[in-house]
């Protein structure tokens, strides 16, 4: 959209030209503006007529004079409705641009690779999608009038005032070139300083949110003064950018004040016309034309000045809308031309990963095969990789190199829905609907009859527990509903796991559990889903996995050993090692007077 | 996030303000500017008054000038007079806007927003960590500059919409009563009609404001939601119904802009009305006769720059709700009350812990979280708390930290209620090691030492030996001086727990609460981990909120809660005897604990 007249003059604090987000509602907004623009000619024929009516009684005093009344009535209302319209035009547009953007967000991020959407964070995206879509309202509904009539009005106005008298008009003019100038002068530099503004700003609000949420922290540890030091830090260095940015600004700006304001051009319109008629030179119905048209002239660009801080504004919300539209849609097979999965085996062959901006892979050289209707463990320490290997199976990301088959087929030829048919996901965040918990079972599945529901939930240790609550399993989950413990939330997930019944399962085992008896119910559940499956296990607890019919050992991102438990613990490497700490952090209790059969003072031992 | 809480700005009930009250709020939030705040406010006005008087200078203009013979001296006079009244005006408001523009204002905010933070330090903490207040405090800290530093430039347009055409419109009835009188009957009329529409705009506002929320409650699910709706292929069918909701949002967006449009119209029409009303009826009398041509005109040229000042007045109504919320919840902030302390004060000089007939209820629940709980902790023992999630375990430690106040009974140390206290010595009586770990965006060893800024280096190095620390910052690119924020993310769970152990070592408080600190890290760390902790709880009194049982199994007292109230207590082997809930939940613990695969896929 290019309705902005100096739109390449202005370095923009980004690249992106704000109004090019409009482009779904242009038409809407462009006609909003035109309407706005013919509202200022309506006002500003009212006021001419007004002057025509003056003109007609100076001519007969005797006589209504009925047409100029009228006529200035009626432009008045004309440009009033013509003003609502447009409003109301740019609102419609506003509120239709929050739709269509919003949905084209969600439809994107569908799209996208998960592994993004995590590394942006839910609520950080859930705030682009409402907050910054919001926050264009100001800038499309409110400044897209304004902006045409601050533009049009002067314009305008000095086309008639030249036509009126040139001279007057000089008079005029003069004054809203230095309002102009001094305006510019205000602005001079804005991009830069309004960057560094907006930086100070986004510090402060990281110190606040930092001030707020380690309250507790900073009570037990911070005698005082090293948060609330950076806290007020920030302040410090935001006053001093404010400060000067009003210190520099600050004469230009009040000039511009006292300047674009209708009493300096009233007082030249009166002094040049009165000079004038004095002179002879000038009629008093023109003078009063000019007066009445004139002296508005400058006025109408003060809100310029703060549209620009408003456009500033929007555009930082773009920036981050424009940064999320960015993001690059995985590649989907096509349908039709897919081949379809033979078996239930699991194959990474030369699998290269590494995270966008990464230098050092994340996985390197991931070779491995899992057998249909069989378990493999992945082990080893934090950072490993272990988890990144169990979220490339469902695609979070796709490899960097190599590749990972599932039933003989590369995961990126088939369809998101082939591949999810194959394959069941139970992760440690558990997420649960804000819907009934049947819903939440039997998601992506709707039409599953109560009873196979329920038997998913008993199988998964959740039936008793469901039935404990006030409507069963209509009871509604989440903000609006019944909060369940980290336990019983794992349950119910992992009873969805066991409805979808797909034949390969990934497992990112959980590493703290809510309490004991939940945790008893949990591994019961952990078995239903298990069993006939193919398994892909992420292992915290090795006790766990000892019968895995194999084990993969990671390290800083590479297949180290692999073998059977026993083969393992043999072979006395890596797995060795993490076996001996596992058994020794099981063995630990508190205090070094521990509990005659419980801890053989595990403690005090070396570890490996 | 909770989402109602996402704008507080047109959630927030905003009830009608006293236009004086807000005036008195805003004076108070200027501290020590309220003086030359003042000065400017009332500078503003008296700009504005001149300003009236200015145009109203027009009147003896024109009718000098329209004379048979115009009389021109009168003429400059008049326009000498207008010019120096202009530029006193000028000059005034220019003073005025000084207070904005040398940074004054900034000043003022500046210094408010320090006294907010002092405030945030003072106020009880379970305040703070109720969700709603403690981000209403975050956006209000947040944003209190953007809501105040428009007062000034608010103020300017109030005043010349209402003192300007106030003051020509008198000054009009010293020419022809009548007209002056139209004057005055429109534009003052536009402030009640404001006020009067204003609590139906504001019902408007909350419809919108909550359909806001429900979409970004939508939003957030599916966000939050996208791997769960992917595994289940049915991320489109949910997308639909998120922009079934987005159109729902716009529809409700529309009816809420119609609505306000309406009031709106009504307020403008009456303007435009009124403006034609005195042109009609000025017409009328100068064509009857009884009206001086020229005071019709200069009427005209006032009235047409009265039009612009209200009309953005209107539009800035918006921006006074947000200032009158923003004070309003300023002062409701400031007058939250610390925590009361009790007289004399006292320093305890032993640490044993006594908990006499404690209850507790948060301040919007009617049930009690804690409920007659009394228990004794020796000096140098080790107290286990266990029991489900929810059942009281944290609140109990929560409370012997003083973020709130028990309802009932009282809670000691060496003898002392932990009220008489003074709350900077109960803070260094106790160090506490959560499961969550916060690192400040500060170095690593600013990070440690911020539990006693007076450590030396060799101190601090000491205790993050201590706390198995060592190894993995040296490990770090810039090694004690790395920067936690920006590398935060590439710590483990393990080595952030490591480093939070060290800033209690290094504290070296008496007494330590531990709240799971071991419970979602992996195998290795987690040996780290505890070696640390053994350090840590060397001859301290010792509080421990486990969920693995064998880790507590040898402490001197387990407590066993359940939903507030203290079912158990004793040692390890009694509770075992006691064959009651600790059993039960020991039993559990211990049927899982050689759980593996064989089993699972064998039964």
């Amino acid at each position: 959209m290019n309705t902005d007249p100096d739109q390449p003059a202005r370095a923009a604090p980004t690249d992106i030209s704000p109004w090019a987000v409009m482009r779904p509602v242009r038409g809407q907004i462009g006609v909003a503006m035109a309407l706005s623009a013919a509202s200022t000619l309506s006002t500003l024929a009212a006021l001419g007529l007004l002057a025509w009516l003056v003109h007609g009684l100076i001519q007969d005093p005797g006589t209504m004079p009925w047409a100029a009344l009228l006529g200035a009535a009626g432009c008045t209302a004309l440009a009033y409705v013509l003003r609502v319209q447009s409003f109301s035009q740019s609102h419609a547009a506003a509120f239709r641009l929050e739709q269509v953007l919003r949905t084209r967000l969600s439809q994107h991020l569908a799209r996208i690779s998960l592994g993004e959407a995590q590394r942006l964070g839910a609520g950080a995206l859930a705030k682009v999608m409402q907050d910054d879509v919001k926050e264009l309202h100001v800038f499309v509904a409110d400044s897209t009038p304004l902006y045409a009539r601050a533009y049009v009005a002067p314009l305008l106005t000095l086309v008639a005032l030249l036509w009126l008298d040139w001279r007057l008009a000089l008079g005029a003019l003069a004054v809203l070139a230095l309002g102009f100038v001094a305006m510019n002068l205000a602005m001079r530099d804005r991009a830069e300083i309004s960057r560094r503004y907006h930086l100070a700003r986004e510090q402060v609000g990281a110190a606040v949110v930092e001030f707020v949420q380690a309250m507790p922290v900073v009570r037990t540890f911070d005698s005082g003064h090293a948060t609330f030091g950076r806290y007020h830090r920030a302040l410090e260095q935001y006053l001093e950018i404010v400060t000067r940015w009003y210190r520099e600004a600050g004469l230009s700006a009040r000039l511009g004040l006292a300047v674009l304001n209708p009493l300096p051009t009233l007082v030249v319109l009166l002094w040049c016309g009165a000079l004038l008629i004095w002179q002879d030179a000038l009629a008093f119905s023109t003078w009063l034309a000019v007066l009445l048209v004139g002296t508005g002239m400058a006025e109408a660009l003060m809100p310029l000045m703060s549209l620009l801080h408003l456009i500033d504004k929007a555009k930082l919300s773009i920036g981050r809308i424009e940064q999320i539209e960015r993001l690059p849609a995985l590649a989907v097979a096509q349908r039709g031309k897919e081949p379809l999965p033979g078996d239930t085996s699991v194959v990474f062959e030369e699998v290269e990963f590494r995270y966008e901006g990464s230098e050092s892979a994340a996985l390197a050289g991931l070779d491995f095969r899992v057998e249909p209707g069989t378990v493999t463990a992945l082990v080893g320490p934090s950072g490993a990789g272990k988890t990144t290997v169990a979220r490339l199976i469902p695609r979070f990301w796709d490899v960097t190199a190599g590749r990972i088959r599932v039933g003989g087929v590369d995961v990126r030829e088939m369809r998101p829905e082939t591949l999810m048919q194959q394959v069941a996901f139970v992760f440690q965040d558990t997420f649960l609907f804000a819907t009934s918990i049947a819903d939440n079972i039997r998601l992506g599945m709707p039409g599953t009859d109560m009873a196979a529901v329920i038997a998913a939930a008993r199988a998964a240790q959740a039936h008793d527990f469901i039935m404990a609550l006030p409507q069963g399993y209509d009871t509604q989950v989440g903000e609006r509903g019944i909060f369940l413990s980290g336990g019983q939330r794992q349950r119910i997930t992992i009873a969805r796991a066991i409805l979808q019944d797909r034949p390969i399962l990934v497992l990112d085992e959980a590493t703290a559990f809510a309490d004991p008896e939940n945790e008893a119910a949990l591994v019961r559940a952990l078995s239903h889903l298990m069993r006939g499956k193919t398994v892909i296990l992420v292992a915290h607890r090795l006790s766990t996995i000892r019968d895995a019919d194999q084990i993969l050992v990671l390290d800083r991102g590479r297949l180290v050993e692999r073998g059977r438990h026993h083969e393992l613990l043999e072979h006395d490497g890596r797995y060795a090692r993490l076996w001996r700490s596992y058994t020794q952090a099981q063995q630990w209790a508190l205090g070094a007077h521990a509990v005659e059969e419980q801890a053989p003072t595990a403690s005090e031992e070396t570890p490996a | 996030m909770n989402a109602e809480t996402l704008n507080p700005d047109q959630t927030e009930r905003l009830t009608l303000v006293p236009w004086r009250e807000t005036y008195r709020r805003l004076l108070t939030t200027a501290g020590e500017h309220a003086r030359g705040l003042r000065a400017s406010l009332l500078g503003l006005v008296v700009a504005a008054a001149l300003q009236g008087l200015a145009l109203a200078c027009i009147l003896p203009l024109f009718i000098a000038l329209l004379r048979p013979q115009p009389e021109w001296s009168a003429v400059f006079v008049w326009l000498a007079t207008m010019t120096l009244l202009a530029l006193l005006a000028t000059v005034a408001r220019w003073r005025a806007m000084g207070f904005d523009f040398d940074g004054r204002m900034c000043r003022a905010t500046h210094a408010l927003r320090v006294q907010l933070g002092e405030q945030l330090r003072r106020m009880p903490l379970e305040r703070l960590q109720d969700k709603r207040t403690g981000e209403l405090s975050a956006m209000l800290l947040g944003n209190v500059d953007e809501n105040l530093n428009y007062a000034l430039t608010v103020f300017n347009m109030i005043a010349a919409a209402v003192v300007a055409p106030l003051v020509a419109a008198l000054v009009t009835l010293w020419f022809d009563w009548r007209v002056g009188l139209i004057l005055l009957l429109v534009f003052p009329a536009i402030v009640p009609l404001y006020r009067w529409r204003r609590p139906l705009q504001d019902r408007d506002k909350r419809r919108v404001a909550a359909a806001h929320s429900r979409t970004y409650a939508d939003i957030l699910e599916y966000t939050q939601g996208l791997p769960v709706l992917r595994a289940a292929c049915c991320e489109g069918e949910k997308a639909e119904r998120l922009q079934q909701g987005f159109a729902q949002l716009r529809e409700v967006q529309e009816q809420a802009e119609r609505a306000a449009a309406r009031p709106a119209i009504l307020i403008a029409s009456v303007v435009e009305l009124g403006l034609l009303l005195v042109v009609a009826a000025g017409t009328t009398w100068v064509v009857l006769g009884s009206l001086d041509l020229a005071v019709l005109a200069a009427v005209m040229v006032m009235v047409v720059r009265f039009a612009e000042p209200l009309a953005n007045f209107i539009n800035f109504t918006t921006v006074l709700g947000i200032i009158e919320a923003a004070l309003a919840r300023i002062e409701a902030l400031l007058a939250i009350a610390p925590l009361a302390q009790q007289e004399p004060q006292r320093t305890p000089d032993r640490y044993d812990i006594r908990f006499e007939g404690v209850s507790f209820r948060y301040a919007q629940s009617d049930t009690p979280v804690i409920d007659g709980i009394d228990a004794e902790l020796a000096p140098c023992s080790l107290t286990a708390l266990v029991g489900p999630s929810g059942s009281g375990k944290t609140t109990l430690t929560r409370l012997l930290m003083r973020h709130a106040d028990v309802q009932a009974g009282r809670i000691t140390i060496g003898g002392v209620d932990v009220r008489a206290i003074p709350p900077k010595t109960l803070n260094g009586l106790i160090s506490a090691v959560f499961q969550d770990v916060y690192l400040f965006d500060d170095t690593v060893r600013a990070n440690i030492r911020m539990a006693r800024p007076t450590a030396s280096d060799a101190e601090v190095e000491a205790a993050a030996r201590a706390a198995q620390c060592l190894s993995f910052i040296e490990r770090l690119p810039q090694g004690w001086d790395t920067r936690l924020g920006e590398i935060g993310g590439r710590l483990s769970g393990g080595e952030r727990q490591r480093i939070s152990i060290a800033r209690a070592l290094l504290k070296d408080a008496p007494i330590v609460i531990l709240d799971e600190p071991t419970a979602a890290l992996d195998t290795e760390s987690e040996v780290a981990v505890q070696r640390a902790i053994d350090a840590l709880v060397r001859d301290k009194t010792v509080i421990v909120i486990a969920h693995r049982l064998s880790t507590i199994a040898g402490a001197d007292r387990i407590l066993v809660i359940d939903d507030g109230e203290l079912v158990e207590q004793g040692r390890h082997q009694q509770l075992l005897a006691a064959d009651g809930r600790y059993r039960a939940m020991w039993d559990a613990q211990q049927a899982t604990k050689d759980w593996h695969l064989k089993e699972a896929l064998s039964v």
